[in-house]
């Protein structure tokens, strides 16, 4: 008796101290049975983002593309080369562009940092813009996920803001024309167009004020807003009951359940009437799979395909940087980053409709849509039939942005005047 | 106190609004701190709008009249704004595209702009492409020391000189 509670010696505990510290670090080994599959994703603290077990419909690849989960690693991707690029960086209108030449020169791996840092920012812009096409396409905005199609709308807007605060940072002639024009399209915004140029620059032209503000929202201020918005994306699609699914994923108990009949020498208890004559345990089908390995393995997968692609686009493409800055000589046309060219496109028609107007409206369609398409059906599928109306106005006004922007882009030349892209 | 509701509620002398002391007080703090939140939130938005820019003067002196021979239109591109004189007449027009900020250039017909092809006529009026506004024209006054001092803060109407 006395043995058992004797505290063990000094050399018993160093002894055992790497098993010790191994076992306090991760309470629970590898998974054999299903209980430590659960206990895995609940007790640790990266793990329990995700719920124990996931639907069958979830982890369909066809189904979500795996569009919300590259967003997120993308941005993961930003935020590890961004902060690097930061030990190196000077947000000063006498240094950013030498800096600039530094990480080409003189840094290591400075241009491959850059060229990951600058292909993730395109990237994510245009994978934000194709979840939410899918989330769209499928309906999953309906009820209950009203809201979180709102936060992602939000966000869809910060991945903007934040590529273009980006842009201007290299302080070459691309980034200098591309954000006086954008900071001159917000100007057209009525009442406070020109207050919020002026916030936004710090000044009436494009300067060192607007370098520094610039960088600040860019390093600190959108990040942190971001963040806080995709922590609150994550854990609503948990509370709205995971991701959206068709009605049939959750088939009904089929009516072999058999109704427990009462007998009549037996004496029950209160609760066994409450509960009903039911049993259903084992007799409904379960479609759902445990998360730890089924949703862990097809997250990894997406990471790994996500910094291919990134690792793969930076080793063959460098990020462009132009000639220094000078102010008396605005390249023609000056464009503006790619995702505002179907912006800067009908502002060249119209400047307060095509800048301010039309993209207004958008947003609010957009942040509208769940409140004003309240069918229920349809949902969880591809292109449903139920959701003709709905997805037909959506892709026409896809189509339309997109191809504002390819005109934009390739077929407008000295002038703004149109031109081929094949000559 | 919640977990007492007669002594709470019970006693409270119900009005014929039914508006009682807690309600009433829980309306006006929520109204007080939604106020503070409001007025930190606007006092921020004060000060990241700065009083004085660290970047070029929106007012400056340009020389004495006499650098600047009847009939000249010299555009000062650093400073965006070209001066025009006719005769004994100074003005200074904008150069500073309405459009998207772009430098306009100095034509035979008047402005052009290099980025977006917006068109303007010698007193800055819109001609073609995009602009939606004329270019503006400038406040110009002569300074005690008899140069011309330009204030590009202040616009005038178009077609308002400065007589030297």
């Amino acid at each position: 008796m006395s043995q058992d509670t004797k505290s063990p010696s000094l050399w018993t505990n160093l002894r055992e101290m790497p098993s010790n510290a191994w076992h306090s670090l991760f309470r629970n080994p590898l998974p054999a049975d299903d209980l430590g599959r659960a206990s895995t994703s609940f007790t640790n603290f990266f793990l329990h983002i995700h719920p124990v077990k996931v639907h069958m419909n979830t982890l369909r690849p066809l189904y979500t593309l795996g569009l919300g989960l590259i967003s997120f690693f993308l941005f993961l991707i930003l935020t590890l080369t961004g902060v690097l690029l930061m030990f190196y960086y000077v947000p000063s209108t006498s240094q950013a562009y030498d800096r600039m030449l530094d990480l080409r020169g003189t840094v290591a791996f400075g241009i491959f940092l850059r060229n990951m840092h600058r292909w993730a920012a395109h990237g994510m812009v245009g994978v934000v813009a194709l979840h939410m096409c899918r989330v769209f396409l499928t309906g999953s905005y309906k009820k209950p996920r009203e809201f979180n199609w709102v936060i992602g709308v939000v966000l869809f807007l910060l991945t903007l803001f934040s590529s273009f605060t980006g842009y201007l940072l290299p302080w070459d002639q691309l980034a200098f024309w591309a954000i006086t024009v954008g900071t001159s399209i917000a100007g057209y915004a009525p009442v406070f167009g020109k207050e919020i140029k002026f916030l936004l620059l710090g000044d009436a032209t494009v300067g060192q004020e607007a370098l520094l503000r610039f960088y600040v929202l860019h390093v600190a201020v959108l990040p942190l807003v971001l963040t806080l918005f995709v922590a609150i994306h994550f854990w609503r699609i948990r509370k709205d009951g995971g991701l959206s699914r068709p009605a049939e994923a959750d088939a009904p108990a089929p009516a072999a359940v058999k109704a427990v009949e009462p007998k009549q020498n037996k004496t029950y208890g209160l609760q066994g009437f409450v509960r009903g004559p039911f049993s259903k345990v084992g007799n409904v089908p379960d479609n759902t799979v445990f998360s730890w390995p089924n949703l862990i393995i097809a997250e990894v997968f997406v990471l790994v395909l996500t910094i291919a692609c990134i690792l793969l686009l930076s080793m063959v493409f460098d990020a462009p940087l132009e000639e220094p800055v000078n102010v008396m000589h605005p390249p023609n046309p000056a464009k503006a980053p790619w995702y505002f060219l179907g912006l800067q496109e009908m502002v060249s028609y119209s400047a307060f409709w095509g800048g301010v107007g039309i993209p207004t409206m958008f947003v609010l369609l957009l942040l509208a849509a769940p409140y004003l398409d309240r069918r229920p059906a349809g949902v969880g599928k591809w292109f449903a039939r139920e959701r003709l109306l709905a997805n037909t106005i959506f892709i026409t006004l896809v189509v339309v942005n997109v191809v504002f922007v390819i005109v934009g882009t390739f077929f407008r030349g000295p002038n703004w005047e149109f031109i081929s892209p094949w000559k | 106190m919640a977990a007492d509701p007669k002594g709470g509620h019970a006693h409270a002398p119900a009005g014929a609004s039914g508006v009682n002391r807690r309600s009433l007080l829980g309306w006006l703090s929520g109204f007080g701190l939604l106020g503070s939140a409001v007025l930190s939130a606007f006092s921020n938005l004060i000060f990241i709008k700065p009083r004085a820019t660290y970047g070029q003067p929106q007012r400056f002196s340009l020389g004495k009249p006499e650098e600047f021979p009847p009939g000249t239109r010299i555009s000062m591109d650093t400073r965006r704004v070209c001066v025009v004189r006719e005769g004994n007449k100074i003005a200074a027009i904008s150069t500073t595209c309405t459009h998207l900020g772009c430098i306009v250039g100095v034509s035979d017909t008047g402005f052009a702009c290099p980025c977006h092809g917006s068109r303007f006529d010698q007193d800055g009026n819109v001609t073609g492409g995009p602009a939606p506004k004329p270019l503006p024209w400038f406040k110009v006054t002569l300074a005690p020391n008899g140069e011309i001092e330009i204030d590009k803060d202040s616009e005038v109407d178009p077609g308002s000189y400065l007589t030297v």
